[in-house]
């Protein structure tokens, strides 16, 4: 997707992406711009002087929502001998702005025409790959005497953006210009103002009073200082622990997304630039993950998606009564329903995640208020799971897709097409069921039935629900069990056939406790084995499988969200070392990309590379790669809440050194945690 | 032979209590524009208890679609969320509640919700 080079800035759905220049000029291949609400609102901003194209000296990220360029005029080869500065800063929040300045350092004056190119072809995110062609709407580009407007109209859909500057420039069609005199060592600022507009008819703004923070700068750098001083403190010996995890609060912070009209909540948004938008799946784990350093991303997120449980069956949007839903989106193509995304409910994991997340936050929090807020929702996700899910009668949760145009094959976390494999590398036909749903199902029943014991004053469906899952754990065990592997199926076929191969799915099984106690060791050397382990992470795929290809998005790459919820399930089972192994690979990994860790990397072996190898289209930063160090911190200092109180039990490799977490929030109030590196990671090879 | 407008908004009132609405409590203005004429029907929730009337008074959330539009979203032909999107339906006020009692339309009436699985019969 966006090459290294290209600079991100955002706040909430609205985000910049461009060139190390400031400019955007979008290309399929390098889809540069403004978006907000799943829509480009820039195509075009590109800054001349004297005709010339500017060359970028540096740049900074100062924040997540502004950056800062230093730019001067011509081509590398020449520009030592520039005598002109220019330094655009730009800033993201509600509206896009941004600020010019050019110092003169000649000894002479100059007379310089400034002009920006801007256009905007308000391509859906979704088209932003494809050479944009056949928009079925009208684009337009109207100068008004102190603004410029480029819009797009189809029938009521409107979009615009509306540019003005502080220093009044010459607008055409096609952009705006200023004529400047600078004397010797003068300088020229002006300040530009960039409004993407969703109008409706009465022309009110879709998004009208929904706004958590204040959008001015000054109010972002605020709302972030608050973010970072609520969240716990972490200090390391192994310096770069601590720099991880700062990175992450602060990306996490970035990441956080109000959706429209569920009065200005955040919960976490998938990934930049091209999932700022809610997930069922990725904000439920994400949330999963930090719970022990946000927790108030879990209660709303919590609340954001009971909001939208599924009512009723949609095959186009395949919603069932129930069901949690997958992805929204709020452009052309949701709107037309040209795309599902409406929202879209095709995961089959993210209903009973739900329940996993409910139980996990209160234990924390807590809050059994909120618990019994989302009783009917809960009990609404057990039909879904028990009735609508189990296509085949069978007992476990299967998907086959509806929506059989623009729908997902696969409805599980591993949605590429070819995920889902047999040991001879064929793909298995519809209806299928992959392993770690039929833990995360497990899980959710178990847990389910704690809150109807504790919080919804009913026994009798709590008994229930500890039948079911006792039934669900002895029949998985029976039938996908792979016995001349020694480890679990990923899938099942409708004929109950597994799907043999070895993946890191069998760490989430781990999580989920539906591992039979006699079969957690061999499941635990296989997670840190050769086959799956490269010394980083867990391969998706194991080495060795047909399908295996170290860069093959979910066949061998290693996903950091996916290591950190292995590690969490090695511990759980007590295999603290082993866990303490692969937290150690993935928070060393970390380090090769500056504390924010991509969505996935090569599966080479560690020592082969040296170095992780980042998949060539990895989303960054990605809400739950931001989360895994923080579960990886958990899970190395083994907190866990326990009857009210948060017990530590660390398991540290020496070289991480000490460690300390202060301030950690829960029904205790808010408590530290120290730990020391004892363990060495050399004997346990051995 | 009322419209399907009509007998949605009268079975609610009839209905008393939506379970799905248990959360909210609000009062939410439908009014539906043809040409000068404007039909109103002011929906009040107080925390899942319904009751619907004709008046045209003030509201938490005032929705504007065309009666053609309406009547499709209350028979599951159109979706509430991509009408709103699209700019065909607009709301002014608090956008939840609109949001919220979207859930109740129908789904669409060909929907035929999961594909069950036998052995044999594909």
């Amino acid at each position: 997707m966006a090459p290294s080079h290209t600079v991100r800035i955002l706040d909430g759905n609205t985000f910049v992406v461009c060139e190390a220049t400031g400019d955007i000029e979008a290309t399929p291949t390098e889809p540069t711009g403004l978006f907000s609400l799943d829509t480009r609102f820039l195509s075009k901003w590109v800054l001349t002087v004297n005709g010339e194209r500017l060359n970028a000296l540096s740049y900074d990220d100062l924040q997540y929502f502004e950056s800062r360029f230093f730019l001067v005029p011509g081509l590398a080869t020449h520009y030592v001998d520039a005598k002109l500065s220019i330094i655009r800063e730009r800033a993201v929040g509600g509206s896009f702005r941004e600020s010019i300045t050019i110092l003169n350092h000649d000894e002479k004056a100059v007379d310089l025409e400034i002009r920006m190119d801007a256009a905007c072809d308000f391509a859906d995110l979704f088209e932003v790959k494809d050479e944009i062609l056949n928009k079925k709407g009208e684009i337009y580009s109207e100068v008004e005497p102190d603004r410029l407007r480029l819009g797009y109209r189809r029938g009521n859909f409107k979009r615009e953006t509306v540019i003005s500057s502080s220093v009044p420039p010459r607008y055409d069609r096609n952009g705006f210009g200023y004529t400047v005199h600078l004397e010797p060592n003068e300088q020229w600022d002006t300040a530009i103002d960039v409004q993407t507009l969703a109008v409706g008819p009465g022309g009110r703004d879709l998004r009208m009073g929904l706004r958590v923070h204040g959008t001015e700068r000054l109010a972002l750098q605020h709302d972030l200082e608050d973010w970072i001083a609520k969240a716990p403190k972490v200090n390391s010996e192994h310096g770069q622990v601590a720099a991880t995890y700062r990175k992450c609060i602060v990306d996490l912070a970035a990441l956080r997304f109000s959706p429209l009209s569920l009065g200005g909540q955040t919960l976490p948004a998938a990934g930049l630039p091209w999932f700022m938008t809610m997930f069922g799946r990725d904000s439920i784990l994400t949330c999963l993950q930090t719970l022990p350093f946000t927790p108030e991303l879990s209660a709303t997120t919590l609340r954001i998606l009971a909001a939208l449980q599924g009512t009723r069956f949609d095959d186009f949007r395949e919603e069932d009564p129930g069901r949690i839903l997958h992805e929204m989106r709020y452009g052309e193509s949701a709107a037309f329903e040209e795309q599902p995304h409406s929202p879209y409910y095709g995961a089959v994991d993210s209903t009973p995640l739900f329940v996993v997340l409910l139980d996990e936050y209160e234990q924390w929090s807590g809050d059994g208020a909120l618990v019994k807020e989302l009783e009917q929702e809960c009990r609404r996700a057990f039909t879904w799971i028990d009735d609508y899910a189990d296509l085949i009668g069978s007992g476990y949760i299967w998907y086959e897709r509806r929506n059989t145009d623009t729908g997902l094959e696969n409805q599980c976390w591993k949605d590429s097409w070819d995920s889902i494999s047999y040991r001879d590398g064929t793909l298995p036909p519809f209806p299928r069921a992959t392993c770690e749903v039929q833990g995360y199902a497990y899980d959710a029943k178990v847990r389910g039935a704690r809150l109807a014991r504790e919080f919804w004053g009913d026994p009798a469906f709590a008994d229930q629900l500890e039948r079911e899952a006792a039934a669900l754990k002895e029949r998985f065990n029976r039938d996908w069990w792979v016995a001349d592997g020694g480890y679990y199926a990923l899938a099942l076929d409708p004929e109950g056939r597994q799907c043999d191969v070895l993946s890191s799915n069998i760490g989430h099984l781990m999580w989920s406790g539906i591992v039979d106690d006699d079969r957690a060791e061999q499941i635990a050397h296989h997670l840190v084995g050769p086959r799956l382990f490269t010394g980083w992470g867990v391969r998706t795929l194991a080495e060795g499988e047909v399908r295996y290809n170290p860069i093959g998005y979910h066949n061998g790459a290693v996903w950091p969200f996916d290591t950190s919820f292995c590690a969490w399930g090695l511990r759980r089972y007590g295999f603290a070392d082993e866990a303490a192994v692969i937290a150690n690979g993935i928070l060393d990994a970390a380090r090769y990309f500056d504390g924010r860790l991509p969505e996935a990397f090569g599966g080479y072996p560690r020592e082969q590379t040296k170095f992780p190898v980042e998949y060539p289209t990895a989303c960054s930063p990605q809400a739950w790669s931001t989360g895994a160090p923080l579960l990886l911190l958990r899970t190395m200092l083994g907190l866990e809440p326990h009857d009210g109180h948060l017990a530590v039990e660390p398991r540290l490799p020496v070289g991480m050194g000490r460690i300390e977490v202060l301030d950690i929030p829960g029904r205790w109030g808010r408590v530290d945690a120290f730990a020391r590196g004892r363990l060495d990671l050399h004997q346990l090879g051995d | 032979m009322p419209d399907a407008t009509t007998r949605f908004f009268e079975e609610l009132d009839r209905q008393g209590y939506e379970p799905l609405l248990a959360k909210i409590s609000g009062a939410l203005r439908f009014d539906l524009h043809e040409g000068p004429q404007t039909t109103h029907w002011l929906v009040r929730i107080d925390r899942g208890e319904i009751r619907v009337s004709q008046e045209d008074m003030e509201a938490d959330t005032v929705v504007g679609t065309s009666p053609e539009l309406f009547d499709d979203l209350v028979t599951g032909r159109e979706n509430g969320l991509s009408a709103l999107l699209r700019g065909d339906m607009t709301v002014t006020g608090d956008a939840r509640l609109v949001v919220q009692v979207e859930r109740i339309f129908p789904g669409p009436p060909h929907a035929q919700g999961p594909h069950r699985y036998r052995k044999g019969v594909r």
